[in-house]
């Protein structure tokens, strides 16, 4: 190897955006050489298109008005929830992933910092994120001629706060995960069924049981459905209730991640590491 | 002649895990070009040691620099002047070699590592696998294909775990001949542990005993050798080893 000149190493900024990329791209190599991973991105969003697509239909039963509203509920709030979904899904199957292989101790004795791991998953993660997006909104358009476009501009700031509340998710799995191995993966999948019918996604909190309500309107994704159903009524864009999500979301991004990085340290102190070499 | 530099420096590490203590009070130095063994009974706290040098298990005590940067407050600089390798160390699924090898330059923050994984490669006879899956490799080119991404940084101490465990003689054979070519080109320092004692004296020219988390015995093979009343380090690991066994089973059956 004396033959071949020293490598050029990378510091500071570039040497991180170098390790974000190489993380995204393993994980890209991951996805695309696992065919059933790609469901999550092709025939997932698909059902879930027809059935609430289909559903809406069967709701409006002829009448134009109501099948309309129903339709912009039901699909508006499904290709949003696959913001949410999507973004938990990338980042927690990023570590569970390494968990899988074994690969956790490999990874850790690199010089890649935290923040720089999980930048990369979420890159790959938007990437997988947004060809989602796209195949639900052609999906909804060719099925059922509802066109997510029209509700302009508005319905960035919605996806927007959703995205940060799926990342936090995912930063307390990552954290469940490293703290009680791939016994808590289950919480990867199963949290987003929990979130779902308390989130309000396809109507409003006083349709859910009066016990319920307060806790539905703590969570962020509550209220940025609800601006999602302002807009596909029509109405301007209600920042009152995307500040409220916002600000709830902010509060519990950084709750999350206290309690990953508290995880990461426990994960040190106790040589959990051993579990995955 | 002024000693060369030091590269790594423990200084009493101490790890206890929930029914015993693993590490007691380790202190290690290496330099430059070094060439180490740590050796010891299975329970000794070798692997420990080097997870708390490696900087994925914290000590409960001691501190860790590498290359004069704490292990505790600059780990990424510390550990972009550390390689890693060992047997038992899966490659990354659905990748393919050559893939592997540039996810882990890139980690390290080679900017274009294409040719230090082809020299890697070369070195350790293994070019004809750039293109081939990680599972479609035997245990022997995984732990080659490991080898090969743990110096494409070219760190300033390379630490292998148990690198030639469970492989040919040929292949361990080309494992020993390409640590002491990077030994020797780079200058690189190399901490290994074994349970072969004769491949302990063929690559390394200091070896540190290991018993019960505490360092016993420090200093070149033939001068360790001779300490414990021997000809060979195979002796004195027999012998080490009897002794650990029955401390370690007195510690186990004390009623407290």
């Amino acid at each position: 190897m004396s033959a071949v000149p020293a490598p050029t190493v990378l510091t500071g900024a570039r040497a991180s955006w170098l390790r974000i990329r190489a993380v995204a791209r393993r994980h890209a190599y991951v996805l695309v050489r696992s065919p059933h991973r790609l469901f999550d991105v092709t025939l997932w969003p698909l059902v879930d298109v027809l059935l609430f697509g289909s559903l809406a239909v069967f709701v409006g039963d002829g009448d134009r008005t109501v099948g309309q509203q129903a339709s912009g509920y039901l699909l508006a709030g499904i290709v949003l929830w696959h913001v949410i979904y999507q973004s938990q899904i990338a980042l927690s199957t990023g570590l569970l992933e390494e968990t899988w292989t074994r690969n956790l101790l490999n990874l850790m004795i690199t010089p890649i910092r935290e923040w720089e791991y999980v930048a990369g998953v979420a890159l790959f993660g938007m990437a997988k994120l947004f060809f989602g997006l796209v195949v639900m909104t052609v999906g909804a358009l060719a099925f059922f001629s509802f066109d997510i476009t029209e509700l302009g501009l508005g319905v960035l700031p919605v996806a927007f706060a959703l995205l940060v509340v799926g990342w936090m998710i995912s930063f307390l799995v990552m954290g469940l995960v490293l703290r009680f191995g791939t016994g808590a993966e289950a919480m990867a999948w199963g949290v987003m069924f929990v979130v779902m019918p308390l989130s309000g996604v396809f109507y409003p909190v006083e349709s859910l049981p009066g016990l319920l309500q307060p806790i539905a309107h703590a969570l962020p994704t509550t209220h940025a459905f609800a601006a999602l159903r302002a807009l596909v009524d029509g109405d301007a864009v209600p920042w009152d209730e995307l500040g409220y999500a916002y600000g709830s979301a902010a509060v519990l991004l950084v709750l999350a991640m206290l309690f990953l990085l508290r995880m990461l340290s426990l994960f040190r102190t106790r040589g959990y590491v051993t579990r995955y070499s | 002649m002024r000693a060369p530099e030091i590269v790594l420096e423990a200084r009493g590490l101490v790890k206890d895990y929930r029914r015993a203590r693993a590490v007691d009070g380790v202190d290690l130095v290496v330099r430059a070009g070094e060439r180490v063994a740590l050796l010891g009974p299975n329970g000794a706290g070798k692997t420990t040691t080097l997870l708390m040098i490696l900087g994925v298990v914290s000590p409960d005590a001691g501190t860790v620099s590498i290359c004069g940067h704490p292990l505790a407050t600059k780990r990424s600089l510390a550990a972009a002047n550390v390689g890693f390798a060992a047997g038992y160390l899966p490659l990354a699924e659905r990748m393919r070699v050559r893939e592997y090898l540039r996810f882990y330059g890139q980690l390290y923050g080679v900017a274009d590592p294409e040719p230090q994984i082809a020299a890697g490669l070369e070195r350790f006879r293994i070019a004809h696998l750039a293109d081939a899956m990680g599972t479609e490799l035997s245990s022997g080119q995984r732990t080659l294909v490991g080898i090969v991404r743990a110096t494409l940084h070219r760190p300033r101490v390379l630490v292998l775990d148990e690198p030639t465990a469970s492989l040919d003689p040929d292949v361990a054979h080309r494992v020993r001949t390409g640590l002491e070519e990077i030994s020797d080109a780079d200058g690189t320092a190399l901490l290994v542990t074994s349970h072969d004692m004769g491949e302990v004296t063929r690559l390394s020219e200091r070896v540190v005993f290991l018993s019960l988390g505490r360092i016993i015995a420090d200093g070149p093979p033939d001068e360790v050798a001779r300490t414990y009343g021997h000809d060979d380090l195979e002796s004195v690991f027999m012998h080490i080893a009897e002794r650990h066994e029955s401390v370690a089973a007195q510690q186990t059956d004390h009623p407290l």
